[in-house]
């Protein structure tokens, strides 16, 4: 009697445990998406289908998944027992037996290919840890399909038992899972400035709450720049202005940094650099880098 | 790449900007803040032009800056498709010449010198049509000669759409004559790279890999510059413009970075390009936008063999005076940030 309460116990967990795992999976797609500014960048098995096909099979995929996720929580406990869970489970079911069907298709003509299964995360290629991984979360779904309503156990050893079996799957699933490797990777990363991606609104609000541009911005023209450009870790912001009555162009540097970053200025008499720099105006018809300053050097 | 021209919050590109005279003016500002440039000048030794008569002992050329007249010596060695005699070249032949450093005497010359680099997306036998990508020339059309087919397999075995190719050959009407493979086919589909490496703290510098050439397409004979896989994404060329129609085989936009990390620049900034084969370097601007080269995660065997990845498409003057040849494809390159 006993045993069969924990049995249902751990039947009926896995409908929370496969609906965070759907919806992580929605969640971590979506972030690449959004990265990566498309969603036809395959995902996994979409790239067996044709190319003009990759976006709607990848939309079908994450919507499958956002939908089954939600409907497994809604359906979970009393509201929606009977044939609405029924039919939430056995869609769950279809969808982890066609994606260990998939993978396997995907392993033998894309060995090279990551099964996607969480963004980013999931770009090492498909081997028989992601295949077990899948077959046994089909296996879960499979196991859920009549599980009682979720409720909370009836003694505490109950729920010991049936926390260790949690447990205990998730430790599996962990072990089977090439993305929880990348994730203890991430964590200790230390994003390179290099290649950080900042928008430039951010840089120039930075540049605002900074003294250099409240020691100069009188002296701007104008408070838009008329140039952005970044090289490396500074993104330099370029802003026409008048010092001491002379034209000057005021140039900040301002780290890449997400949290008060370093800014460094200088400035630029503008006559004295047209007459310094005589390729600037003088650029030759089709010419469009300055001529090189003697016939034996050539520099920018 | 075709945008929102000159905007300075939109795409930038050198040969479409109303105002290209604000990439050119960028390491001059950038010196206002950081200081003087460690520039490296390079020995200009290349011309660009058209045959328009070849004698036993000179060749005349007609250039943007007027016609020239080089003096072929024995060691002076062209190439058309295979390495040919001087004496063969052609009146009309579009040449780049390399002549020794100070003297009036040919080194090189390649004539009619094409090279196509992409994703094949059809196949006809001994046809291909390649796909360079938005940030080239789009669609060319690859016809391999019968006598090269099987070096270029060799090189790359997998002459089928949605893999990567890159030959190089002659210039015809309307298609190019592929005579040789410029490297090896990776061995995954154009659309399916490899993921980037992870890289904490700081990058290493210099970056290592391959360097390459393209042909000028509508740059300016003579430009020395380089294309840049990794130009600033938030201001240059991070995404495929959504104002236009075209499909391409691959946005390498959208790709990811690339086997090799490199640090986000912008049009007008310069690098610089060491060419480890022939211990040549050069501070050169960046021109355009080489996104496409980020397809590509392969090696030169020019002198030895490289890091994977490519690091910098140079424009084929950039390639030529870095003492780089044409026909090879590649050389062995360091990268750094000038200043």
């Amino acid at each position: 009697m006993w045993d069969n309460a924990v049995l249902g116990m751990a039947r009926e967990v896995q409908v929370p445990l496969l609906a965070v795992l759907l919806l992580g999976g929605c969640a971590a797609k979506a972030r690449r998406a959004i990265r990566t500014r498309s969603i036809a960048r395959e995902m996994g098995p979409t790239a067996l289908f044709p190319v003009r096909l990759h976006r709607p099979a990848a939309i079908v995929v994450c919507a499958s998944e956002l939908g089954l996720g939600v409907g497994l929580l809604v359906t979970a406990g009393q509201f929606g027992a009977g044939p609405p869970a029924l039919a939430v489970r056995s869609l769950t079911v279809v969808l982890f037996g066609t994606a260990v069907g998939a993978l396997h298709v995907l392993r033998t003509r894309r060995p090279a290919a990551g099964c996607g299964c969480f963004g980013d995360l999931s770009d090492t290629p498909v081997n028989w840890r992601t295949l077990t991984r899948t077959a046994l979360l089909c296996g879960a779904a499979v196991a859920a399909l009549g599980a009682p309503a979720l409720h909370m156990p009836a003694s505490a050893p109950q729920a010991v038992v049936v926390l260790g079996v949690l447990v205990v799957e998730v430790s599996v699933l962990v072990a089977l899972s090439p993305e929880f490797a990348e994730v203890m990777v991430r964590l200790g990363y230390n994003e390179p400035c290099e290649v950080r991606r900042l928008p430039v609104a951010r840089s120039l609000t930075a540049l605002r709450a900074s003294p250099q541009w409240r020691q100069y911005h009188r002296n701007l023209i104008t408070r838009e720049p008329a140039d952005v450009w970044r090289e490396g870790c500074w993104r330099f912001a370029v802003f026409p202005g008048m010092l001491a009555g002379r034209r000057v162009e005021v140039v900040f540097a301002i780290h890449l940094t997400p949290r008060r970053p370093q800014v460094r200025v200088g400035l630029l008499d503008s006559l004295a650099a047209s007459r310094t720099l005589p390729a600037i105006p003088r650029q030759r018809q089709g010419e469009l880098l300055p001529a090189p300053a003697g016939e034996d050097s050539a520099v920018l | 790449m075709r945008q929102r021209p000159g905007s300075p919050d939109g795409c930038d590109n050198l040969l479409e900007s109303p105002t290209p005279g604000r990439f050119i003016r960028r390491s001059l500002l950038r010196e206002t803040v950081f200081g003087p440039l460690d520039r490296h000048p390079v020995a200009r030794t290349s011309i660009t032009g058209t045959v328009v008569e070849v004698r036993p002992h000179t060749i005349s050329l007609r250039t943007a800056a007027g016609d020239k007249r080089l003096i072929l010596s024995p060691r002076t060695v062209a190439w058309r498709g295979s390495v040919i005699p001087p004496a063969r070249l052609r009146a009309g032949d579009g040449v780049v010449v390399r002549h020794f450093p100070g003297r009036n005497v040919a080194e090189r010359i390649w004539a009619r010198i094409g090279r196509v680099t992409g994703t094949i997306i059809e196949t006809d036998r001994s046809e291909l049509l390649v796909d360079e990508g938005p940030t080239r020339r789009g669609r060319q059309l690859v016809r391999i000669e019968a006598g090269s087919f099987r070096q270029i397999q060799m090189r790359f075995p997998r002459l089928e759409a949605g893999f990567l190719i890159d030959v190089i050959g002659t210039r015809q009407e309307g298609y190019l004559r592929a005579v040789k493979p410029a490297t090896a086919q990776p061995p995954y589909r154009a659309d399916h790279l490899p993921a980037a490496p992870l890289i904490s703290g700081h990058l290493p510098e210099p970056a290592e890999g391959t360097a390459v050439w393209h042909e000028p397409g509508e740059e300016t004979p003579g430009l020395l510059g380089l294309a840049y896989p990794a130009l600033d994404p938030e201001t240059n060329c991070g995404h495929a413009d959504a104002g236009t129609d075209e499909a391409y085989a691959v946005d390498p936009h959208t790709a990811g970075p690339g086997c090799v990390r490199l640090p986000y620049l912008s049009i007008g900034s310069a690098v610089e390009i060491r060419n480890e084969c022939a211990e040549r370097s050069a501070t050169l601007p960046v021109t355009s936008c080489g996104a496409a080269a980020r397809l590509f995660c392969d090696r030169c065997v020019a002198c030895d063999t490289s890091p994977r990845g490519r690091i910098a498409d140079l424009t084929i003057t950039a390639f030529v005076e870095l003492g780089g040849n044409l026909e090879e494809g590649c050389f062995n390159a360091t990268l750094r940030t000038a200043g």
